[in-house]
Formats: C-alpha cells, sequence, structure tokens
C-alpha cells in the first residue's frame, strides 16, 4: 500500500492503494466516484474514460502511481449541474438506453468537442470508435455531439425531437 | 401465496383496492391475479396486496408512480407510469417514478420477452383511469353536480358550466373515502395526449452526471468486494485450490471453497478490500479441476454432429419438373456480453439477506438463494437496480445465488460479487448455435411447392424451429425436421431467442428462391405472403403493410452500380411485424459498409415515441453487430473467446449514417418492442451483399467470409 494525493475534479484527494491500482478501482472503490465504469478491463470498449490533464484516457488502464499531479476529471466533474452541452444533448434527444456506457462516451465526446467545436461526421468516427455501446445507440450519440455543438454555439433548440 | 392462473376469470376479477395514505392521499393499485387477488382480500396490510402498479397522490398534488420491472435500457422504468398518467390525466411534469424493489404487491416483475409493456398495457390504463374516476367522483360530489359535467385535465377536475376547478390534489382525501367503481370508462385511444408522444427517459439526468444507479454502483459502510471462479469447463467441480497462497495475497480477507449448495456450481470464492485486490487475487489462484464429460466437446464436432443429424432428416424426394434450391445456413454460439458485468450486493444480518441485483427476473434469485441457502423468501430482500444491459443474460440469475452463498458466510459483512468481464465470457447462458440445411422446389412458373428446413441445435434453451412461421406457412406441405446436439454448453434466452438467428436464415434462402426463380425478390415475397396461413395469430396483411411501408421509404428497385445493393427482410416477433431494408457499399477488396437502415414497424399502439425509435436503432444494429463480427466457438468444453478483443462489438465506425424508423399508426393493444427490431437486420444485409457482390453469405459471422469482388 502507498499514499497518494490526486486531484480529482477540482478536489485533492488522499488514498492509500496498490502502487499498480488502475484509477477505475480508485475512483469507484476508493473515492466512491461510481460514475466511472467497468466494462472490459482491457481498454478495448471505453466505459472507463476520464481526462487527465483534459486528454482522454481509460481509467482501467491508468495505474494510481502514474498519475502525480496530473488534473483528472471524471463524469461526476464534467458539469455536476449537468449543464454541458452534451448533457444537455444527451438529454433533450434521448441518447442513452441502459446508460452504462455513456459516461464514457460524453467524456470522449467532451474532449473532441473541446479540440473540434464543430465535427464532421468523419471526425465523430475517428474520436467515438473506441467507446462501445452494447445497446448500438450510436445514431443518437451521433446526433446528440451535433446537437451539443449546435447548443455550445448559441443556436436556437432542436425542433421536431430526436429527428 | 396460491399459484396464479391464466383463468378467463382474471378479467372480470380484476378490481381496484383502495386505501388513505398516511398523510391524506390516495393510493390506488391494480391486481391482475386471481389466486393474489383473494390472498389480498384476506389480509390488511398494504404490502400484502398484489398490484402491478402503484398510483399515490398526496393531498399537495404530487403524484408518484411506482415502475415495477427492471429497466435495463428497454424504456419501461419511464413507458409503464407514462400508460398510468395517460389515463389518470396528469401531465407528466407532475409526476415523480420511483423504481419498486422485489414485491409480490407488484405483480409479475419480469423484464423478458418484450413482455413488460404489452402485459401492464390494459391494468395500468386501468389503474389509471380508476384514480381519475374517483376524484372527478370527489369533485362532483363537492360541488353537488353530476359527474358526468365533469372533465380533467392535466391534474384538475373542471366543471365548465360553473367555472369551478380543484385540483388532484385538494380531492386526494375525499376520493380515498370512496368505494371504487366496479367499471370504468378508458379513454378512446384517439385522444390520448402523453402516448405517442417522446418522452426523454426519467434517469437521464443521474446517467450524463455519473450518479449511482446501477448494480454495480451499490456501496455500503464495510462493504467487501468478492470473486466466484468456476470451472472453465461446463459442468466441472473443484478438487482443490492454493486457499492458503491467496489468503496472503494483499487485502485478502478470506478465501473458501463453496460445493453442494442447491443450484450454485462448486467454485472458489476470494473476498478482498478492493475489487482490484480481489481480480488480484484471482488471477493467483489455482485450482485442480474435475472437469466432467463436457472437456469433450468442441465446435468443430459439433458442426460434424449437426451435418450428420440433418442427414438422417432428408427432403421426401421432388416431383418431376420442379427444380431444387439447397442451401445450408449455419450461426455460432453468441454471447451477450451486457456491457455491466454480472454483479450482485448482498448482507446476510439477523437471518434477513438483502440483496441489490441488477437482474431481469429478480424473483428468479430470490428463490435460487431461498432454495440454495434455505432461507424464507420473506428473509430475502431484493432491490431492483438498473442494468447495464439484459438481453436476455440477466434472467438467470447465477450471481444472486453466489453472492448470497457468500454474504451468508460472511455473515453480519455486506459483499459486492463482482465478476470479471472474462468470467462474464466464460458462463453464460449462450446464444444456441444453428444449422439450417433448407431443400426448396420451384416449379416451372417460379412458385415454390416444396421447402423442408433440416434444422439443428443444441438440446435445451429456446430457439426451436416450427413450420407456423413464414414463410413455412405460407407453401403447402412445408416442413422443419428438428434434431438436437448433446447438452452441456449452457444455453438461453439471447435477444429475440429463436429468431435471432432463425429469420436470418429462412429470410436469405427466400432471397436465394427469389433469385432462383428470377424474380424481384419484393414481388416474390408479397406472393408468398398472399398465400401465408394464419397461424400462431400471423397477420399477412399486416406484414405485406410494413413491407411496402419500408421498401417504399428506401427506394427499392433502383439500379444500382456493382458494389452497391439494397436487401430487405421481415419478421414477426414478439407480436410486431417489422421489415427492415438495408443499403450497403462493398468495395472491390471487400470492406463492406452499411450506408442506410430503413425500418417500417407495426407494433400496435406506440407509448413512447422515442423509447420505441431507440429500441428498434439499437436492435437493427445489435443483430448486426452479432452477424457482423461475433462468434463463440466451444474449444475443449469451454468459450475460447475472453473479452471485446477477440470478440468484436460494431463501433460508431461501423454504425450508418442514415437510419430511418416508421411506425404504422395503429390503436391496437401495444406488442413489445425490445426485441423484434433485431431479427430482420442481419439478414436485410446478407440480402444486401448478394445484391452488390453476388456472393452469398451462409456461415455467421461476416467477417470470416471474403467479399472481395472483380
Amino acid at each position: 500500500m502507498s499514499k497518494y494525493t490526486l486531484n480529482v475534479n477540482g478536489r485533492t484527494r488522499s488514498v492509500d492503494v496498490a502502487p499498480d491500482t488502475p484509477m477505475l478501482w480508485v475512483l469507484r472503490d476508493a473515492l466512491s466516484l461510481v460514475g466511472t465504469k467497468y466494462g472490459c478491463g482491457i481498454g478495448e470498449c471505453g466505459a472507463c474514460t476520464i481526462h487527465l490533464d483534459g486528454t482522454p484516457a481509460r481509467a482501467c488502464q491508468t495505474q494510481v502511481s502514474s498519475v502525480g499531479s496530473k488534473s483528472v476529471t471524471t463524469i461526476e466533474g464534467l458539469d455536476p449541474a449537468g449543464k454541458h452541452p452534451l448533457q444537455k444533448a444527451w438529454c433533450e434527444l434521448d441518447v442513452p438506453q441502459c446508460g452504462y456506457c455513456q459516461a464514457g462516451q460524453l467524456m470522449t465526446a467532451a474532449a473532441l468537442l473541446k479540440k473540434n467545436p464543430q465535427p464532421t461526421d468523419a471526425d465523430i468516427d475517428r474520436a467515438m470508435g473506441g467507446n462501445l455501446c452494447r445497446c448500438a445507440s450510436y445514431f443518437r450519440i451521433r446526433q446528440g455531439i451535433k446537437r451539443a455543438a449546435e447548443i455550445a454555439s448559441g443556436r436556437t433548440p432542436a425542433q421536431g425531437g430526436s429527428r | 401465496m396460491k399459484p396464479t392462473t391464466d383463468s378467463p376469470l382474471i378479467d372480470r376479477r380484476r378490481f381496484v383496492k383502495v386505501s388513505a395514505l398516511a398523510g391524506g392521499g390516495l393510493l390506488i393499485g391494480t391486481y391482475v391475479h386471481l389466486g393474489e387477488l383473494e390472498a389480498a382480500e384476506a389480509l390488511p396490510a398494504a404490502a400484502d396486496f398484489a398490484p402491478n402498479a402503484f398510483i399515490s397522490i398526496s393531498s399537495s398534488g404530487a403524484v408518484s408512480l411506482i415502475a415495477p420491472n427492471s429497466e435495463m435500457g428497454q424504456g419501461v422504468k419511464t413507458s409503464l407510469p407514462m400508460i398510468v398518467a395517460e389515463e389518470l390525466d396528469v401531465a407528466w411534469e407532475q409526476v415523480t417514478v420511483t423504481q419498486g424493489d422485489l414485491n409480490p404487491a407488484y405483480g409479475r416483475q419480469t423484464s423478458v420477452g418484450s413482455q413488460s409493456t404489452p402485459s401492464n398495457f390494459m391494468p395500468l390504463r386501468r389503474a389509471g383511469a380508476m384514480a381519475r374516476a374517483m376524484l372527478v367522483q370527489a369533485a362532483a360530489e363537492k360541488w353537488n353536480i353530476p359527474a358526468a359535467e365533469c372533465t380533467t385535465d392535466r391534474g384538475v377536475v373542471i366543471h365548465a358550466a360553473s367555472k369551478r376547478r380543484a385540483t388532484y390534489g385538494e380531492l386526494a382525501t375525499k376520493a380515498a373515502a370512496l368505494t371504487p367503481p366496479l367499471n370504468v370508462q378508458l379513454k378512446d385511444p384517439k385522444d390520448f395526449k402523453l402516448l405517442g408522444t417522446r418522452v426523454p427517459g426519467v434517469d437521464n439526468p443521474k446517467i450524463v452526471t455519473g450518479a449511482p444507479l446501477f448494480g454495480i454502483d451499490v456501496q455500503l459502510p464495510g462493504m467487501l468486494y468478492a470473486t466466484y471462479t468456476k470451472c472453465p469447463v461446463f459442468g466441472g467441480k473443484v478438487v482443490s485450490a492454493n486457499l492458503d497462497a491467496v489468503k496472503a495475497r494483499p487485502g485478502v480477507r478470506d478465501a473458501f471453497v463453496l460445493d453442494g449448495i442447491q443450484g450454485l456450481p462448486s467454485g472458489v470464492a476470494v473476498v478482498a478490500d478492493s475489487t482490484w485486490n480481489a481480480f488480484g487475487a484471482t488471477k493467483a489462484l489455482q485450482v485442480v479441476w474435475d472437469e466432467g464429460p463436457v472437456a469433450s466437446q468442441n465446435s468443430a464436432e459439433m458442426a460434424k454432429q449437426a451435418e450428420a443429424l440433418a442427414a438422417a432428416t432428408p427432403a421426401p424426394p421432388l416431383s418431376d419438373g420442379v427444380k431444387a434450391v439447397k442451401a445450408a445456413y449455419h450461426y455460432p454460439f453468441l454471447v451477450h456480453a451486457t456491457l455491466e458485468p454480472q454483479n450482485c450486493t448482498a448482507v446476510f444480518k439477523n437471518g434477513v439477506m438483502e440483496m441489490w441485483a441488477p437482474s431481469q427476473i429478480p424473483a428468479v434469485g430470490q428463490g435460487l438463494v431461498s432454495n440454495g441457502l434455505h432461507l424464507d423468501p420473506k428473509n430475502i430482500v431484493v432491490h431492483i437496480t438498473r442494468l447495464g444491459g439484459g438481453f436476455g443474460r440477466r434472467g438467470s440469475n447465477e450471481f444472486s445465488i453466489e453472492a448470497g452463498a457468500i454474504a451468508k458466510k460472511l455473515e453480519g459483512t455486506p459483499v459486492k460479487l463482482m465478476w470479471p468481464r472474462e468470467y462474464d465470457f466464460a458462463h453464460d447462458n449462450y446464444r444456441s448455435n444453428g444449422w439450417h440445411y433448407f431443400t426448396a422446389g420451384l416449379d416451372s412458373s417460379g412458385k415454390v411447392v416444396a421447402l423442408h428446413d433440416a434444422f439443428v441445435k443444441m438440446l435445451g434453451g429456446p430457439g426451436d424451429m416450427y413450420p407456423g412461421v413464414f414463410p413455412f406457412n405460407a407453401i403447402p406441405g412445408a416442413e422443419v425436421k428438428s434434431s438436437k446436439l448433446p447438452g452441456g454448453i449452457p444455453t438461453g434466452f439471447w435477444r429475440a431467442p429463436g429468431d435471432n438467428g432463425n429469420v436470418w436464415a429462412t429470410q436469405c434462402f427466400v432471397d436465394e428462391l427469389a433469385h432462383a426463380a428470377g424474380r424481384d425478390p419484393l414481388a416474390f415475397t408479397l406472393d408468398l405472403l398472399d398465400s401465408a396461413a394464419s397461424q400462431s395469430g400471423f397477420d399477412a396483411r399486416r406484414m405485406s403493410t410494413v413491407l411496402k411501408l419500408a421498401t417504399d421509404k428506401a427506394g427499392w428497385g433502383r439500379q444500382r452500380p456493382r458494389g452497391e445493393g439494397q436487401g430487405f427482410a421481415i419478421t414477426r416477433t414478439m407480436g410486431a411485424y417489422v421489415a427492415i431494408v438495408a443499403d450497403v457499399i462493398v468495395s472491390q477488396g471487400g470492406d463492406l459498409t452499411i450506408t442506410k437502415l430503413t425500418a417500417a414497424v407495426d407494433a400496435g399502439t406506440i407509448i413512447n415515441l422515442s423509447a420505441a425509435e431507440a429500441q428498434v436503432q439499437g436492435a437493427m444494429l445489435d443483430g448486426i453487430s452479432a452477424a457482423w463480427f461475433q462468434k463463440i466457438t466451444i474449444e475443449h468444453g469451454a468459450a475460447a473467446q475472453t473479452n471485446f478483443d477477440d470478440y468484436p462489438m460494431l463501433r460508431m465506425n461501423d454504425s450508418p449514417r442514415l437510419m430511418e424508423v416508421q411506425f404504422v399508426k395503429s390503436t391496437a393493444p401495444p406488442s413489445g418492442l425490445g426485441e423484434p427490431g433485431l431479427p430482420a437486420a442481419a439478414p436485410a444485409v446478407c440480402n444486401a451483399i448478394f445484391a452488390a457482390t453476388g456472393k452469398r453469405i451462409r456461415t455467421l459471422p461476416i467477417i470470416g467470409e471474403s467479399l472481395k469482388w472483380s
């Protein structure tokens, strides 16, 4: 066991865990931040996507000992009030089905929009290809990203539901 | 409780029982089962009643609705309360939805077979209408006018002539004192205001902020984390294990063998202070197994056995002048792979087992724990969590007995059982593999005059093939001869059981027959539907309607350059009629792109248009994902694939950018919609691949076949 001081969602958090513990389990078991999900444990599904200094990372492949002073952002820290354009778009268009993958989808999409505020379909394919959705809600995820881009640029609400 | 029956008496005896809430409100439940009904009459306590839904209206006007069934993405936590709200005539914004625990008072809490909506539709409508009628009666008595002069709107009773209004909250206490009417008027479906609209899921705000919702999210003070390791070969047993070495690992609190518990396969429990330490110690676990007889099974041998079995049920000889068309289709085992791996949290204290179970049929888990651990079901409290996907996987509940057995051993300490993803692949109730050896006869005019299917699947589980389904019901004398491979590999309910493989095979073969007859597949299929007999409730007219609608929307029949193709397929699944058209492009190098999917669906009354559309979109892609990429092979009596690296799943970049879902306007009773969108998607894609390339896919997954053309 070793002690680590982490910067998680803007707060300083201390944990006492084995150095090889993936951030996934540090967040979930030690810090009770259960929004970050376990899907595969091998970096294939993207359900555990978090941000390290703003860049998407697989929490299941990120050992706690490698994090250092980097700022860690989880779904709980994206916008706790749910007012991030992606969170608004996800609710407006009813994107989630079972919802289990959506934290990872949102974290990956948030990093995409930060770098590229008006992504094309090809940009979305490239950025989101690492996030599996077992319910295959991909059509609405794509719509949701485009809608969030609209919201962020101040455009009016979409008309006619999810189409 | 007495056993329930399907007696026609149930409808006549269905009633609504009313009692006052502690705070002065109205509490209504509907009762559907005769046996439970009699039990309910005998018992004064609300907890022993048998409603399948609750309405409570507080005197402050808050409307609380219980969602009785497990939410796994199919939308029932939103759609079932919507049905109540419609007849109750309240605004959706007034409603708060709460997930019900497992409780006989809520009736059948099973989310399988797309049945949550059809089985609850009328009882929930009656519950809402009954409550509304009593609120109207309360207002009529208060105002001393006939109830028939009152109307309702968004939670308010209105008497237009005297311009009087009273909110449901104001009337709740008075309504609770009334005797419930024996008959209530349901709304004319054309007056529905809420049903058929788009209502976002009630849990969305929690999902997008990462709030705890799922079974895996449960945390209790002092909770420990456990794994349970079973023999990789199905049916194998523990001989010995290096328990002392495992106990010496960091964070490990206990390790022990569990054997001889009814309903629980022999295995080794490892309990630690974190999931990571539990997983680490589990990797260090070395078990000597008695593998048992299933170790001799493998997929290659099964294929040979299937061929031999099919050869033993040959097609009868065809008449002179009839052209034979033969084809063999094969689909493999599939794993469910819900994205949330199996888990369950339990604590055993003071003789009571309290459990948090992500289960599609929580009562089955309760039963397993009751039988295996000799506990009275009354002492097994089951909280239903949200499920990170179901697809039929979470009906079997083995996680419940595993967690329960470990919790009982650790009496007083809460424990979360967590399956590593690899265990989820290794210990599933797989979609059975299947083989169809078709022989058809075409007469000189291109009409199908004979059809024989020698079908083979694993023994046990769902998914058998019957001659009552299309196209067999369209061809006089058509027959299915079904044979079974020896059991041993557990198979079970995988989204749209049976249809998920059989519709692929039959719909691809119908396309083959159309081409063999030199006919357009659409005209050929519509002709077959014209001669389809009404069997098992099959309505050929509803089937033709959706096929015409989908092909019309998709622009069927347009000439396309080589490498581009369109295909369609149809299914009647779980009472819904679905036609799907796929547009594909196949590069000369063999790369497949699905450019568009067009679906037309007749599912009767649509409850929540948003969820209905999402279910069809997702189910189509689920079917395509499985057909395109997925295959579980059995080697040495065990699944060879272990995780998403060797069992790929459809990703965003594989997903078509265009999807259109059309629902036929209908006031027929609703079918379910969790499954019907799946079966016709893969054959539509395979038929489109044939149209584009001339390559016929007869073995799944598609990725195992070369699609190169020149």
